[in-house]
This record gives structure tokens, sequence and C-alpha cells, in this order.
């Protein structure tokens, strides 16, 4: 093999090793705590949607927990004025489901 | 079994017990050098403010997509990734980076913002007084100033006409935010505070989200 032919090869395996490697997140995702809660406005949408479910008035409907169960969604945690709810939601913000806890 | 060896046991328990808690609530910051996740301390915070006169990326003012039915001008605290948002027109949100309530001081409600000040008084609450020599010499109160713990402003979040005693408020510690940190505040560096008192109306809606908080408010 030509000293060409090594150079080519040597860059289609740094690419495809390149390929490999996670993206890093956007500047403004640097951060974290390894308590992986769902982001804030898919917990407020969970709480709008047990306020619905619930029939309470929304300003009584606070997530107290959450946390992520795969790439695509969350499981929130509500009280709705005493009355506790779970929540799944997905990453589009998109509610899959409201089920109260018994 | 001596009494030493069995505080031993004890400490050892609680050391299993809160250890798992403690490690969860750990903030990380990305360093690009490395490409990795790396924990952020209190010390290493004060390390990076040092070197770089400013706060990680993720913790500087910047607007982000925000999915809310909350109406513009409501504050969003997000105090397990230790931001703030105050919700924009079209979707987006301002986000600021905060310091929050260490262990056993984080809480979690739905308040308002009842009143404001510009370099306001600090008047530490009696059970602060009580537990720190530093606040009790000021019981009756600190004059507002650059080295005021309360910083540039302070909004001061009521539950119906109560006074919450918890403030979001400027600090003398810029380095601190993203951390657990405080008793309970919501602590902002100055410049962000300032920025949000300009844009926030008093009786503004502010739901406070904690995971694994001691004290719930106005719910």
């Amino acid at each position: 093999m030509g000293s060409r032919n090594l150079f080519v090869a040597a860059g289609v395996g740094l690419a495809i090793l390149g390929g490999c490697q996670s993206a890093p997140p956007k500047p403004e995702e640097m951060a974290r705590t390894s308590l992986q809660t769902a982001p804030a406005d898919l917990q407020l949408i969970c709480a709008n949607a047990a306020a619905g479910t619930a029939k309470v008035d929304s300003t009584k409907v606070l997530p107290t927990s959450s946390r992520q169960l795969d790439a695509m969604s969350y499981s929130v945690d509500l009280d709705a004025g005493g009355q506790k709810f779970n929540c799944i939601v997905d990453n589009n913000g998109s509610v899959r489901s409201v089920q109260p806890v018994a | 079994m001596t009494r030493a060896r069995k505080l031993g046991l004890v400490m050892l328990a609680a050391g299993v017990c809160l250890g798992p808690l403690v490690a969860l609530a750990q903030t990380q910051i990305y360093d690009a050098k490395t490409k990795k996740w790396v924990n952020y301390d209190k010390k290493k915070a004060r390390q990076y403010f040092a070197r770089n006169n400013q706060l990680p990326e993720a913790f500087r003012r910047q607007v982000v997509p925000f999915r809310t039915a909350e109406k513009p001008g409501t504050i969003i605290i997000d105090g397990n990734q230790h931001f703030l948002y105050l919700v924009q027109p079209g979707g987006q949100a301002i986000r600021y980076g905060i310091g929050v309530g260490r262990e056993g001081f984080g809480w979690a409600g739905i308040v308002r913002v009842g009143r404001t000040a510009e370099w306001p008084t600090w008047t530490p609450p009696p059970e602060m007084v009580a537990r720190d020599p530093n606040a009790a010499k000021w019981a009756a109160g600190m004059p507002g100033g650059p080295d005021n713990p309360l910083g540039a402003r302070a909004l001061y979040l009521y539950e119906g006409d109560q006074d919450t005693i918890y403030r979001i408020h400027g600090t003398v510690e810029p380095w601190t935010i993203g951390l657990d940190v405080s008793s309970g505040c919501i602590r902002m560096n100055n410049d962000d505070v300032t920025d949000l008192h300009s844009r926030v109306e008093v009786g503004a809606k502010v739901i406070v989200l904690m995971q694994g908080a001691a004290l719930y408010k106005g719910v």
C-alpha cells in the first residue's frame, strides 16, 4: 500500500472513531446535577394536565419529584391539592398519561 | 459496647444513609478540554470564578426555549438544576443561574412576589441569629450596600399576604451560583438580580420546584 493510501485509510479510521464519540452538550447545557430531574417546563406541562384530570385549580398543583425514564420521556409525581398523581411526558412536551396514585 | 463505639456506629449509619442523598444532588459541569462531566463544588466554583471572573456558561443569563401555559412574567425556579426562568412571550424564557438552599433547607411551592427592594437591608431571621454568630451581630438589621449578603436587589416572596421569609436576592459570593449553599433563599449574582428586578412586577407568580424539599409553601 502506498503512503497516499495509508494516509487515506488513517483518515477514514479517524473519521469512524470520531463518529463513535458522543457530541459535547451545547454551551447552555454544560451544567447539570447528578439528580436527573425532568426539565422544568415538562414538569409544569404535567402539572397543567393533572389540574385538568383532578379538576383542581392549577395554582394548587405542584410537581414533587421527577426522573428520566428513557431518552425520550420523563415520569413526574405531582400533588394536586392533596391528591397524588403520576404523569408521563415526552421530550416534545406531549403528555402520554396522567394517573392517580393510590 | 462503649459509648464512643455506639456513637461511631450511629455516625457510620448516618453517613451510609445520607451519603447517597448528598451524592445525588452533586452539581456537575462539562469540561470541554477533557470532554468529561466533573463535579462542581464550592472550592472548584471559587477557583473557576477566580480564573475566569465569570460563571460557567450554563449559569450565565440567556434566552432559552420554554414550553409553558404560564403567562409571561411568571418566575419558575428549578432548585435541583439551579436555574430561574422568567417566562417570556413566544415559548421562551430568560434563564438565570441561581444558588439554593443546602441540604435540609430546600423548599418548594407556589408563591408570589410581595414586594421588592433596591440595596435591601438584611435582617437575619431569629433562627439564623440563634445558630450563626455572624448573623447575630446584625439582629437589628444590616444596611444595604456592597457587603450586604442580600446584594443589589431583593424580591420578597409572599404566601397570600404573608411574608414567607424567603427571598430572591443578590449575593456577595457570586461563585456560589450553581450550588446548594443558602438557608433557603434563592441567590443570584448582582447583575442578574438587577436585571430580573427590572423586569418583574409585584404580584408575579413564583413556582418553586425542588425534589426532596424539606418544606412546602402555598400549596
